[in-house]
């Protein structure tokens, strides 16, 4: 077994890791800040991140248009996490913030705000996701202003040095349901080599307390 | 007073340190400046005291998710326009009430990696955001007439058939042209036909309600969009248009020009396309010219 990769049993302890980050965060944001969100992570996996779009495409045909939202974070454990709702997702999701937004001028007013709601959903789960999983391992992370990169658009047209063949891809088909609305989420997060490499050392630290 | 505390001063944006209950534990020369409240009168202060705008479930909601998760929390200018009324500089005033803001928050932790407080960037993007009204109105407006152009026509066009179509309410087109525009041109010079033009863009433009879309659609045709309009109400509109020009006088280099306009009305209905409701109304104008001009033709 390489470096890059993970093993099956670290990716056990991934999984139970992200159970136990999930719930708290979930927990957390009702508590909080009254959202009410379903975490569930069925399905972990690691990719190249090279095969991410087709993954990506494969995986979403069925939803037509996508939007993606896009947020770095910096820590041990650094990388892009990719949020992906099926387009038109964040019209849903405006009225889980139950605050009313400013009005904002001009026509396109309903764009911007559903795109503003994306990302402020996004920055949310994002943050607490990571936040916690990073927590759990000892790492702290600040996080970029989170972006849609993807908006309505059928093709997958992210940057190119993000599915760099030195990248790897966690798949975590991290299913949101919010307030019994159905409005399904996938996070991705990809990292470097390097990260894994940390986030491999971390995940046996973690287990050692358990030892 | 340390380096890093002097660069805190020195920077050219907003920075604040916040206590986890929200009291002001530092406030930079950048704030003071803009707010117009020193530091040494707002530390200690508990912040929504001084800025009740504050008060928000979307601010406070962000302050617990930076204490709570040690998140990191932005409030853009696209969406929030501002977080701190602060006076725009001067050449903007005109264009806005208030400094346009991007603002941050997130976290500041001790040794332990324990949240201590919260950190509150806020950069002026008023320039920035100005930049972009201008060119978002450019992109809409008719650079002589000052009404809207051909590009954003259609597309309100094609959002008012949708919805039009989703919720079956009634659209109207009334489209116009002015009666031999090319002799102004030729009689008076471009000069008084440009004159001319905007006049007519005027006078229509004070006529129509908010919620319709006046447009010039080429050289001296014009579009006006009804939504919630059904025909027989068009029909009247574009004959008070028509009067109105009629009785317009446009004064250009000592002569006083008057023109006449021909209009065509449709009305949207059954399996309607977009396409087939500008095609009537370009019919319908057509046959007004016709029959003898400065006169209005429906074509249901």
């Amino acid at each position: 077994m390489n470096n890059t990769q993970i093993s099956e049993e670290e990716r056990d302890i991934l999984q139970e890791i992200m159970n136990i980050a999930f719930g708290q965060a979930a927990a957390e944001l009702a508590e909080i800040i009254n959202i009410f969100v379903v975490l569930s992570i069925p399905y972990i996996r690691m990719i190249e991140a090279v095969d991410l779009p087709d993954y990506i495409r494969t995986e979403f045909s069925e939803f037509g248009n996508i939007s993606i939202v896009e947020q770095n974070f910096w820590g041990d454990f650094k990388g892009t996490a990719l949020l992906i709702f099926p387009a038109g997702s964040g019209k849903e999701l405006i009225s889980l913030l139950d605050d009313t937004p400013p009005p904002v001028a001009g026509s396109q007013s309903s764009d911007i705000l559903e795109k503003e709601t994306l990302m402020e959903v996004g920055n949310i789960l994002i943050g607490a996701c990571v936040g916690k999983v990073a927590e759990l391992l000892k790492d702290v992370v600040t996080y970029s202003p989170p972006r849609v990169i993807v908006e309505d658009h059928p093709d997958i047209m992210m940057p190119k040095t993000l599915f760099d063949p030195t990248n790897s891809a966690i798949i975590l088909k991290t299913i949101f349901c919010f307030n019994e609305r159905d409005v399904h989420g996938f996070l991705f997060l990809i990292t470097s080599h390097k990260s894994v490499a940390w986030l491999k050392t971390a995940l046996a630290d973690f287990m050692k307390q358990y030892e | 007073m340390n380096e890093i505390s002097q660069i805190f001063e020195i920077v050219n944006f907003g920075l604040v340190i916040l206590d986890n209950e929200l009291n002001v534990k530092h406030w930079n020369q950048w704030m003071a400046r803009h707010s117009g409240i020193e530091a040494d009168r707002i530390t200690g202060a508990f912040l929504l005291d001084f800025f009740p705008e504050l008060n928000t479930p979307r601010f406070l909601r962000s302050c617990k998710m930076v204490i709570a998760f040690g998140n990191f929390s932005f409030f853009s200018q696209k969406l929030h326009h501002f977080l701190f009324p602060f006076k725009p500089d001067g050449s903007f005033k005109s264009m806005f009430e208030y400094m346009q803001q991007n603002c941050t928050l997130g976290p500041l932790r001790n040794d332990l990696n324990a949240i201590t407080g919260i950190f509150l960037i806020v950069q002026d993007v008023t320039e920035l955001a100005s930049y972009e009204q201008k060119l978002v109105e450019m992109n809409m407006k008719d650079g002589l007439t000052g009404i809207y152009n051909r590009r954003f026509f259609q597309t309100r066009l094609s959002e008012e058939y949708e919805r039009h179509t989703r919720y079956a309410g009634m659209l109207s087109l009334i489209m116009f042209d002015i009666d031999f525009f090319k002799n102004v041109n030729d009689n008076y010079g471009h000069q008084c036909g440009d004159s001319v033009l905007k006049s007519v863009a005027a006078k229509i433009g004070s006529i129509i309600r908010k919620t319709d879309y006046l447009a010039r659609y080429g050289g001296e045709e014009f579009c006006c969009l009804l939504p919630q309009t059904d025909l027989a109400a068009a029909r009247r509109l574009a004959e008070r248009f028509r009067l109105h020009i009629e009785a317009l006088m446009t004064p250009c280099q000592g002569h006083d020009i008057n023109v006449t306009i021909s209009l065509g009305v449709s009305g949207l209905h059954g399996e309607d396309s977009e396409e087939m409701l500008l095609k009537r109304a370009d019919q319908a104008l057509y046959d007004a010219k016709n029959s003898g001009r400065n006169c209005t033709v429906v074509m249901p």
